[in-house]
């Protein structure tokens, strides 16, 4: 997370380049096994659907009478005829389908995420040069009072204080002699007012969702020690909403935080992590020089200067962003500790460079690869079937087809398995992750667009129509004596 | 005295390319076939007599010469056009049947008609009539993996028939079959020429099967040896 201590990552991993590639490319390697037992799985429904609309085209043919209908009747038992070329086909399909919907997935998250607003869009201090950025409290005060005095009067959050807000990371355990990750909990220390208002993701909620959400950050800023917890960390820890939980700090050692669980954050949003009040953390700062937990007695808590990690502001406009900028970037008052104000975007596009050479790496070599293999194994399958038909090519033409069609029926063959097998493909992927929602870092819940459902049958298509036109071509170009001299 | 030429042949010659050295399959070939005739080639293998087949049927291009069938000059067409022509005018019997193993009699008798004008319905009637002439209308439905050979081949004619053609060249339609069958297959084609007035060119090695047809012509190395009328007609 962005301005977040390594060891305070969702995951808890080291995120040093090398050992970030390792996990990419296993967890790409385990995205390709599963993909593969998805298709199978879903084999027998391929064919289903593949009878069932080679009897009703054949239905309509019958009833028309019409060529292209009798063609495709055609393209659709000719896919029957090999049903092992046909499955090991529509696999490839599906895989790169699938792992592609996933990776545009992701790919069009980051853009969304590193997308710049022109108007109401949010900006974000953080220490200038340190990675994980701290900042002293007054910081948060004084920023406030720059925003909502000096600025000129159209140049500030149009809603007042209630655009800024600050976030402060807690890592804790249930159990301090043996932290695990299973008795771990995250939380964003905030101010419960401004939950609905400038969380990424919140500010969309509707209906009872949303309802309970404005309950539990009243219920949060009338007592301090409540807090709301992600579903899947409730499970996690066993807890349910009405409990009680002791956390002891791992990045604010010594502190022990005394929470009650007052609800639930909804599903798909900020998975994994809690949100706390920020007056508890102040609080226990506050009190940790005369806390019996403070080793050394009468000193503050070593954190008790750099509590607030991330300051959120929404700005009308560009120029007030960069008039905001200039201010902050030349401030005295912010001198002891230097910081930066970024638009969110470009905040987040900071933390993605150093992921840059992964990310350039997915979309212009393993994307490339994927659909260059792929088409191979589609041009291999179309290949063998078109050397096994040159006769049947053959006699087509005999009687009286024109190399066109033959063309067309080889490649109106491959077409079909594309699209059905980047159809079933992209469907699955929309539909099991659009129902499985779970959250990479601060990008909010991982979804497929339903443009995949578009994009997945138009890439089967054209993976297939790549891999299909050189076997296609020698089709339509079979001699039709030299075919029959070999039989002979 | 035979009838008027249907299909004249004129100082045909084909050769192919076989690395650097040309094999000279055809050599100045001159022939006629008379309307409603059925001729026999015949010959050892390598004569040249399935090459001749596929030169009068539009399957390939002479070397030099000139093929007419009816009116149309062939040997000068396109491979469009002769695709075109051959829908109408040529009907097609194989050794090895070569019927669509995934569609049904009744389908694979109709692939010709599809690339014609046709109404559905005019369509269904002429599939049905030319599997009526085979005597396969209870096998319509099925599918070439469910009949005999003979079977088979029999929807085979039915699908050179189907779009009424000026012409039918069978190679050694009956070189697959039993003796039974061969000879069904035989007097299916005698009713062609007799009863629909076609002219039937069929390539055999078969004696038996040539002693069917009014006419046999023996080729050998490229060129016509011998031109008899068969003892049977």
């Amino acid at each position: 997370m962005y301005g977040m201590p390594p060891e305070m990552s969702g995951a808890g991993y080291d995120t040093s380049m090398l050992q970030l590639t390792g996990y990419l490319f296993a967890g790409l390697v385990v995205l390709i096994l599963g993909a593969i037992a998805l298709a199978v799985l879903t084999l027998p429904a391929f064919f289903v659907i593949l009878y069932v609309s080679d009897k009703l085209v054949g239905v309509f043919a019958t009833a028309t009478g019409w060529f292209p209908l009798k063609v495709t009747v055609i393209m659709f038992r000719g896919l029957r005829r090999s049903m092992l070329r046909t499955s090991l086909t529509y696999l490839a399909l599906f895989v790169l389908t699938l792992v592609l919907c996933l990776i545009y997935a992701v790919l069009y998250m980051i853009g969304n995420a590193t997308s710049e607003k022109e108007a109401n869009f949010k900006a974000i201090v953080t220490h200038k040069t340190t990675i994980p950025s701290q900042m002293p409290p007054g910081y948060y005060e004084r920023f406030k009072r720059v925003c909502l005095e000096d600025l000129p009067p159209e140049m500030r959050p149009k809603n007042g204080d209630k655009d800024i807000m600050s976030w402060s990371f807690i890592l804790g355990t249930t159990d301090k002699a043996n932290p695990r990750k299973d008795n771990m909990v995250f939380l964003f220390a905030l101010e419960p007012d401004k939950v609905l208002t400038m969380m990424d993701g919140l500010d969309e909620l509707v209906g009872q969702e949303k309802e309970l959400l404005e309950k539990a950050c009243a219920a949060m800023k009338a007592n301090p020690r409540a807090i709301v917890m992600s579903k899947s960390r409730l499970k996690s820890l066993n807890l349910r909403v009405g409990q009680t939980i002791k956390l002891h700090g791992m990045n604010y050692a010594n502190l022990l935080f005394e929470f009650e669980i007052i609800g639930e954050l909804p599903e798909g949003k900020y998975e994994g992590v809690s949100f706390m009040n920020k007056d508890y953390l102040i609080q226990q700062i506050d009190t940790f020089p005369t806390s019996p937990n403070n080793p050394k007695k009468g000193e503050q808590h070593p954190m008790a200067d750099k509590c607030i990690n991330l300051i959120w502001v929404r700005l009308p406009t560009k120029e007030a962003f960069e008039t905001l900028s200039e201010k902050v970037n030349n401030r005295a008052e912010f001198g002891t500790v230097p910081i930066k104000l970024e638009t969110a975007s470009s905040g987040i596009g900071t933390w993605l460079g150093a992921f840059k050479d992964i990310f350039w790496g997915i979309k212009f070599i393993l994307v490339p690869a994927m659909i260059g293999i792929m088409s191979l194994v589609v041009a291999n399958a179309l290949s063998i079937s078109v050397r096994e038909r040159r006769t049947e090519m053959a006699v087509l033409k005999v009687l009286g087809f024109a190399p066109r069609h033959v063309l067309l029926i080889v490649l109106g063959e491959a077409l079909l398995v594309g699209f059905l097998g980047g159809g079933m493909s992209a469907l699955m992927a929309w539909g099991l992750l659009g129902n499985v929602k779970f959250q990479i870092m601060f990008f909010g819940a991982f979804f497929v667009p339903m443009n995949a459902l578009f994009y997945g049958p138009a890439l089967g298509m054209a993976v297939s129509f790549a891999g299909c036109i050189g076997p296609a071509m020698a089709a339509k170009n079979v001699k039709v004596a030299e075919v029959f001299a070999r039989v002979a | 005295m035979m009838s008027r030429a249907i299909v004249q042949v004129r100082d045909l010659h084909k050769s192919f390319t076989r690395g650097t050295e040309a094999i000279h399959v055809l050599r100045d070939l001159t022939l006629d076939v008379g309307e409603a005739e059925f001729l026999a080639l015949m010959g050892p293998s390598g004569s040249g007599k399935t090459t001749l087949l596929n030169l009068i049927a539009g399957l390939d291009q002479p070397t030099a010469g000139t093929i007419t069938v009816g009116e149309n000059v062939i040997s000068g067409m396109s491979e469009s056009e002769l695709a075109r022509w051959r829908t109408r005018h040529v009907g097609f019997i194989f050794q090895f049947y070569y019927l669509l193993p995934v569609l049904t009699a009744y389908e694979n008798v109709e692939l010709p008609l599809l690339l014609l004008n046709l109404t559905k319905e005019q369509r269904r009637k002429q599939v049905e009539n030319a599997l009526g002439l085979v005597r396969l209308t209870d096998r319509m439905n099925h599918r070439p993996g469910q009949l005999s050979g003979g079977q088979q081949q029999r929807v085979g004619i039915a699908r050179a028939m189907v779009t009424d053609p000026t012409l039918i060249v069978a190679d050694e339609p009956t070189g697959d079959l039993d003796t039974r069958s061969a000879d069904e297959i035989l007097q299916l084609m005698e009713i062609l020429r007799a009863q629909l007035g076609k002219t039937i060119i069929m390539v055999t090695h078969d004696p038996k099967a040539a002693a069917r047809a009014q006419r046999i012509l023996h080729l050998e190395k490229g060129q016509l040896v011998l031109d008899t009328a068969a003892a049977v007609s």
